[in-house]
Order: C-alpha cells, then sequence, then structure tokens
C-alpha cells in the first residue's frame, strides 16, 4: 500500500469512481467522479485534529461497523492516502474540525464531486470480491444470536489494529471465547446460493484457527467443512500443522444453529460423516465461513466497461485458458477476485500479469487494430441518387463513427469504427460494406452451408464474442446437439442482414437461428439492440407469412452459455423432425416466390452477382465432390 | 506485429487447404483424408492436404512451404475455433508473404467433433460444408492492411486491491504514469481488513 503511494509514476486517486470509458485500445477517454471530501487533499497533513473535535459518532463499515468513527475521519490509522474526509450525511455542521485545522485550513466545506476526464491507453480492472450476507440463511441465526460472526467480523475482531486491539471477545457479554466452531461454506457450494466454490474459504478459516490457537493455545476450535481444499504450494502442509496443533476437523455441513437465551452459547447440529451420526456440540461462538460474490455494483462496470459476465456474476476472460487476463476488449484486462474469487498469491499474480499485458501496448508507439471496418460506395447513398441522405447509418453507429455533411454521402471515420456492421445491415441502399465481412462473402458461405439437402440444415448466424463464443464452449463441454446446425459469424449481430436470413429461406433451409449476445454484454454497445430490433421486425414477417413456428428463431447466448447453444439446436432440430418432409417441402416451396420478393433489390448489391454465378458453380462442385468422397 | 504484402489484383485463385486431426480430436471422430478428397473436388483448390498437428511448427511449416511450392494465395484451415488459433495461422501465412487476411479457418473441432462425437457421418458432413464455406470465402477475400493507431502512454487501474496495486507497482516500475482509482477513501480494499495472511502468516499491510 504505501509502497503504491510512494511511488512517483502512481496517482493515487482514493473516493473515486469511474463513470464513462469511451475510446478504444491505445486511445480510451475515461471520465471520472472524485467525489468531494470536503477536505483539501493538498493541505490536509493527515494529523487528525478534525477527528478528536469531532463530536459525532457513527459505525464505522471498514470495522464491519463493530466500532464507530467520527464525521470527520479516515477508515484505518494506515490510510492512503491519509487524507480525511468530511461525512457530510452525519456532519451537524459545528465546524469544531474547522477550528482545530486551524490555519492549514484544510477543511471546505463547498467542495462538490468533480468529474475529470483522462486519456488512456490501456486499463487494468480490478474490482475485487464483496461478501455473502448470511443473515438469509435463518438456520444459522446470524443477526439474531449475537455470538453468531462473520469471517470477516472475526478479522478485525483479531486484529490488533481492529476495534478490540486482538483481543478476541464474543459480542454477548465481552468474555473470551473458549470454544469456537467454523463454519466453511456458508452461501457457496449450495445451490440455493452460489453453487461454486469461493476458492480461498478452507485455507482462509484454516489461517484463523492457526492465527487463534497461536494467541490462545488453549483455546478450543472445530472447523465443519464438507471437503478441505489445498491445491496450492504449501497449503497442504498448512493444514497439517493446524491439525498438529489440535484444531479439530469435522467433516459434515451443520444443518441448525440452536441458542441458549441464558448464556447465549449456540448449539451446532450437524452431520458428522465420519462416525456417520448427527451431532450436537455446545461453542461459545460460531463464526460463519461466507460465500465471495461479485461486488455488488458488478453489473454497472460491465456496462461502463462493455465486458461481459461470466454465470455467477465475474467478469468474464477472452479465454480461460488462452487468455485468462484479457477481456474480450482490446486494452482492457482483469486482475484479482473481480474475474473470480481468488486467494492474494494468485490475486498479486494476477496483477503483475495484467500489467505485463497492458504495458505491451503502452510501451509502444503505435498499435495495430483489425481493419474490419466499414467502407461506402458514395455512388449508391441517397445522397448521390436522391440529393438527401437518409441518415439511418448514423442512427445505427453506436460510436459516432458515420457522418455526414450536408448534401454529401455518408462517410466513415475509419479510427473510430469498431466495425459491429450495423450500419451496413441497416443501409436500405445497400450503399456500405464491411471489409472482411462483405455480402459476397457472407453469401457465398451460407450458399456452401446449404449446398447439400438445405432442408435439413438449420444455419446459426453467431456473432463472433458471444453466440459464436457459446457455440465454442458447447463443443469444449461436449455438449452434444444436432450435427445437421451449420454455423456462420459475423463480428455482431447488427451486421445479420435481413437478407442473408430471406435468401436462405429462398435456398430452401429447414431452419435459422437469428443469436448474439445477451444487450448487456454487447461488444458494440448498442449493436446488440439493431440487431434485436431487425430480429423482431423478421420474426413477424415470417409469422405473417405463416412459417412453421420454430423455423425462425431469435436467442441471445453468452460464450459462457454452451448448455444454452446445445438445447437451443437441438430444440430447433426436434420443430424440423416433428413437420414431415412433404408438409416442410411445400412450406419451403410456398414462401420462396415471398423470399424472392423481398431479395429483389439483392442482386443490385456489389459483388453480389459475382457472388452468385460463383455459388452456382461451387454448389455443382460440392454435391459432385460429395458423391465421389 | 504482422507483416504486410499484397497481391496482385484479379490474379488467379490458388487455394490450399488444410484438414488438422489435431490428434485424436477431430481424427478420432472423422476421417480428415475424405474431407481432403472431398476440398480436392472444389473450385480453385489446388492443393489439399491433412496434417496431423497444424498448429505445431511442422504443420505451420509446411502451410508455409506450399504457398511457396504450389504459388498458393489463398489458405483455408479447419481445424480448430478462430478464438483459438487464428492469430497463429495468420502469422505463419504472413511469415510466407501473404497478406493474413486471405487465410479463413473452419471450425471442425469445438464446433463439429466435439460437439457431434456420437454422429460421425453427421459430423463429416458438417466438416465438408464448413470447409466448403470457408472456401467460398476466400474466393472474395482482399488484402487488407491493419489500422495503425496511435498509443497514450498512461495506464489506469481500477480497484486499489491487492490485485490491482500489484498491477500499478509493475505498470510504474515499467515507467509508465498509471492512475489508481479506488471508490473508497483508502486503498488496500479487503487484503487490509485481514490480519495475517497465508501460509506464510505475515502482515497483509
Amino acid at each position: 500500500m504505501v509502497d503504491a503511494a510512494r511511488q512517483p509514476r502512481i496517482d493515487v486517486r482514493a473516493f473515486t469512481e469511474v463513470e464513462k470509458v469511451e475510446g478504444f485500445v491505445g486511445n480510451f477517454k475515461v471520465t471520472l467522479r472524485e467525489k468531494a471530501k470536503h477536505v483539501l487533499a493538498d493541505r490536509c497533513n493527515g494529523c487528525g485534529d478534525c477527528a478528536k473535535v469531532c463530536p459525532i459518532e457513527v459505525p464505522n463499515h471498514y470495522e464491519l461497523n463493530l466500532a464507530p468513527r467520527k464525521a470527520a475521519y479516515v477508515p484505518m490509522s494506515q490510510s492512503v492516502p491519509l487524507i480525511y474526509s468530511i461525512d457530510l450525511d452525519a456532519c451537524i455542521h459545528c465546524y469544531k474540525c474547522v477550528e482545530a485545522c486551524g490555519s492549514l485550513e484544510a477543511i471546505d466545506f463547498s467542495q462538490e464531486d468533480k468529474i475529470v476526464e483522462e486519456d488512456i491507453g490501456a486499463i487494468v480492472v480490478a474490482t475485487g470480491f464483496s461478501h455473502f450476507d448470511p443473515s438469509v440463511m435463518e438456520e444459522y441465526g446470524y443477526g439474531r444470536f449475537p455470538n453468531v460472526i462473520t469471517s470477516m467480523e472475526m478479522e478485525r475482531l483479531n486484529n490488533s489494529a481492529g476495534p478490540t486491539m486482538g483481543n478476541l471477545i464474543r459480542p454477548s457479554d465481552r468474555r473470551n471465547p473458549q470454544r469456537i466452531a467454523f463454519i466453511n461454506c456458508v452461501g457457496s457450494r449450495d445451490k440455493r446460493y452460489i453453487p461454486s466454490c469461493s476458492n480461498f474459504c478452507c485455507m482462509y478459516s484454516i489461517k484463523n484457527a492457526v492465527l487463534l490457537k497461536q494467541m490462545n493455545p488453549s483455546v478450543d476450535i472445530t472447523i465443519y467443512y464438507m471437503d478441505i481444499r489445498t491445491p496450492s504450494k504449501g497449503y497442504e502442509e498448512f493444514y497439517d500443522r493446524a491439525r498438529e496443533m489440535g484444531i479439530h476437523f469435522i467433516q459434515g455441513r451443520p444443518s441448525l444453529i440452536t441458542e441458549d437465551e441464558a448464556t447465549h452459547n449456540l448449539f451446532v447440529h450437524s452431520e458428522d460423516i465420519t462416525l456417520g451420526r448427527v451431532i450436537e456440540n455446545e461453542y461459545d461462538m460460531v463464526m460463519l465461513n461466507q460465500a465471495a460474490i461479485p461486488q455488488p455494483d458488478q453489473n454497472h462496470m460491465s456496462s461502463v466497461l462493455n465486458v461481459a459476465q461470466s454465470p455467477g456474476g465475474w467478469f468474464m476472460e477472452y479465454h480461460p485458458k488462452l487468455r485468462p487476463i484479457d477481456s474480450p476488449t482490446d486494452g482492457i484486462f482483469f486482475a484479482g477476485a473481480c474475474q473470480g474469487p481468488k486467494d492474494i498469491p494468485s490475486s498479486v499474480a494476477q496483477g503483475s500479469a495484467a500489467a505485463s499485458r497492458a504495458s505491451r501496448i503502452l510501451l509502444s508507439e503505435r498499435w495495430e487494430i483489425e481493419p474490419i471496418v466499414a467502407v461506402v460506395w458514395p455512388e449508391r447513398c441517397t445522397a448521390t441518387t436522391k440529393g438527401r441522405a437518409c441518415g439511418l447509418c448514423v442512427k445505427a453507429c453506436p460510436y459516432g463513427a458515420v457522418v455526414i455533411e450536408g448534401d454529401k454521402a455518408a462517410e466513415i471515420i475509419t479510427a473510430k469504427c469498431h466495425g459491429c456492421g450495423g450500419c451496413v445491415a441497416e443501409c436500405p441502399e445497400d450503399a456500405i460494406s464491411q471489409l472482411h465481412y462483405t455480402d459476397a462473402q457472407l453469401l457465398s458461405q451460407i450458399r456452401a452451408l446449404l449446398a447439400d439437402k438445405p432442408e435439413e440444415k438449420i444455419l446459426a448466424l453467431r456473432c463472433h464474442w458471444c453466440s459464436y463464443g457459446g457455440a465454442d464452449l458447447a463443443g469444449t463441454s461436449h455438449f452434444e446437439y444436432t450435427a445437421n446446425e451449420r454455423g456462420i459469424k459475423v463480428m455482431c449481430s447488427a451486421r445479420m442482414d435481413s437478407d442473408f436470413i430471406y435468401e436462405a429461406y429462398r435456398l430452401g433451409a429447414g431452419a435459422v437461428l437469428f443469436s448474439g449476445c445477451h444487450p448487456q454484454d454487447c461488444h458494440y454497445i448498442t449493436g446488440q439492440i439493431i440487431g434485436a430490433k431487425r430480429a423482431v421486425r423478421l420474426k413477424k414477417i415470417f409469422e405473417r407469412m405463416e412459417m412453421t413456428e420454430g423455423r425462425f428463431r431469435v436467442e441471445w447466448i453468452s460464450a459462457a452459455e454452451g448448455d444454452k447453444y446445445a438445447r437451443v439446436l437441438n430444440e430447433m432440430q426436434d420443430v424440423l423432425d416433428k413437420m414431415s418432409p412433404e408438409q416442410l417441402q411445400e412450406e419451403i416451396a410456398r414462401l420462396k416466390p415471398e423470399m424472392e420478393k423481398r431479395l429483389k433489390r439483392f442482386p443490385g448489391v456489389p459483388g453480389v452477382p459475382e457472388a452468385m454465378l460463383y455459388s452456382d458453380n461451387l454448389v455443382d462442385a460440392i454435391l459432385k465432390s460429395k458423391e465421389i468422397a | 506485429m504482422i507483416e504486410q504484402s499484397h497481391q496482385p489484383e484479379n490474379e488467379e485463385l490458388r487455394i490450399g487447404v488444410y484438414i488438422c486431426h489435431c490428434g485424436s480430436n477431430i481424427a478420432g471422430v472423422i476421417d480428415p483424408k475424405e474431407v481432403v478428397a472431398f476440398a480436392e473436388g472444389l473450385p480453385d483448390v489446388v492443393h489439399a492436404t491433412d496434417t496431423l498437428y497444424a498448429c505445431a511448427d511442422s504443420g505451420q511449416r509446411l502451410i508455409k512451404e506450399d504457398i511457396e511450392k504450389h504459388k498458393l494465395n489463398r489458405i483455408v484451415v479447419s481445424a480448430c475455433s478462430v478464438r483459438m488459433h487464428e492469430p497463429t495461422f495468420r502469422g505463419a501465412v504472413a511469415e510466407a508473404g501473404l497478406n493474413p487476411f486471405l487465410m479463413e479457418m473452419a471450425n471442425i473441432r469445438e464446433q463439429c467433433t466435439w460437439a457431434h462425437g456420437h454422429d460421425r457421418e453427421g459430423a463429416l458432413q458438417k466438416s465438408m460444408d464448413l470447409t466448403a464455406a470457408a472456401i467460398a470465402k476466400t474466393r472474395f477475400m482482399t488484402p487488407l492492411d491493419m489500422i495503425d493507431v496511435p498509443v497514450t502512454h498512461k495506464a489506469l487501474v481500477i480497484g486499489g486491491g491487492v490485485a490491482g496495486i500489484s498491477a500499478s507497482l509493475d505498470l510504474a516500475e515499467q515507467g509508465i504514469e498509471t492512475i489508481l482509482v479506488e471508490k473508497e477513501p483508502t486503498i488496500g480494499g479487503v487484503m487490509s481488513q485481514l490480519n495475517k495472511t497465508f501460509p506464510t502468516m505475515d502482515c497483509s499491510i
């Protein structure tokens, strides 16, 4: 902590929140809110005279509300930076602090939140984790029984810098407890709350047990556990040491804690798996080892940063093995528990790893980004053909990268374009294309995929960041689904042009899946919203055509939802299986003229006639080649 | 960084197709040689072969040598996910002097053999179609240049817990100006609230 404050190149901005992140790798624009402390940072010398005279006391949440603080305060004596704050919610404006501060004149009641903008090259997200509140688990009585405490409360009660100066007392009568039970997996590995393991709690409860035993060898400690997990270096040895010290371990998850109302002693009811029977033991104090959960504002941060969340709410890495530090957005990296529960050694290591990933960019003069941007054919824009640009492309762009000046055709500012392809698919004149994802390329792919028995196939349109990742995860997890799926990838559902879908049905596709990310996960801010609007429109059109329900399906699937991808595809296969071949063929034939009507303008798109011609040959070759092979 | 090179316009297409076994990951479900035989019959494919591990040094070397030997100007690699090895194969073709955006992958592992392990015929048909679609896409690919952007040499670390402090120190010690933002009035996070830490029982602050 102090190293960070001492390092001249680190600018510590405490009591500050990130409001907005715009831009792209190497060129982010970040808006910060520096919250008003009502103390001038450059004048406060941290002497604490203001706190000494402040007459107001409120609970200190840093001490888990076990101790008070003043309205003029620092959370703890070792705060970095050591600058006091005035808590205006608690302050009674007696101005004794102003008097005590004297000639330093560091207190400023008129100070307001300050909004600052910073130019940033790369971002490391290290927003950490929060703790499960065990009061929702009625069986453990937390909040009702004074001597049932949480693991974080235990930390403060046995800490020499804490409210009791390290003298462990039990809240009901301030006596030193002699018999203490620790209960592991409180909230975690529990299907009712958090199904996953919180990673560090086994070691963490053993640590607290060893610590208490070191301070007072006569204290009797029992740890109730489901499994003891000690996978890292030196951890198993630490567990051995705890057992040698006489700490008891009982395998069993307690089902109930009851209290003796007179003594406030506690009875832990549990199974002892080793003995194979139900036990009930009396303790002076019980500590609940709370699960790690995402920060309460993790969803908000996820949308500020445009990064997705895994099931469970943690930030999701680009690839769990190959790029575990990178977010899917180039230039944004994860460190520590915000990506999933982690202990201190892993968090420190990941902090270094994130710094290393970020410095690749930050130490470069320039950085290269993929050229999959939009380009305009100005001669096709309505500005040229009708004298006035329609502006739909401007509306579709989440980045303000499309501009129309006067009566000129739309123009793309390449540096601002992130390549979602929304403007391309929205342009009613087909005057915009996307490099590497042109209509000609995508059309040829679709025709190849539907060359052989199209009526049996399910064409799946997926976005690069989410539903393609979901399909990958289905495979990695070996969730099997119908092999009739034929996938195609674009960068964002915003690029999924209606023409591709009409063309697929014209060719006789059995079914089409329109899939992308969930709205809050979109890699292109609002790209998914554009895609979703179009998908809803298409759904209505196909309903009016009386297409069998389920032959066109719209699903939002994250890269973490492999099971969902497999399920959706299997359900689509069921829809096709329920139709007789004649019924399906009849419907395909009936709707073909409808599709052709809607595709009337398609051959006018640059590249499409060539792609059609090429595909006709390719389809023949595919069919012939399959026979031979 | 990827090296750039350009294709002449209106050239004759010469597509090379590589079907990866990925050990038994792909070849345990389908016979890659059947996909090779299929690909050989498609327009503009001048060379198709199977390879045990396309991503291994030997696999990459094969592609690079073939580009030279068969004058290939489009490459299709039917192997794993683009999220896994697209940068690998883009790099390999660039080293052989081909624009990296003239390479296309077909995902016949994660999205085929791994997902249809009990439907060998279905997986084989799908592998063929995905390979054909990649070949079709390369027909309309053009060489592209990476977009070169300037870099602001300043880092932002969001969160002043142990991970954020560790990242900030490492960045700053490399000479990078770093802003460390913390929403609480002090940095330190959960770590600063802990008494001693495992397994060495040293102080947390």
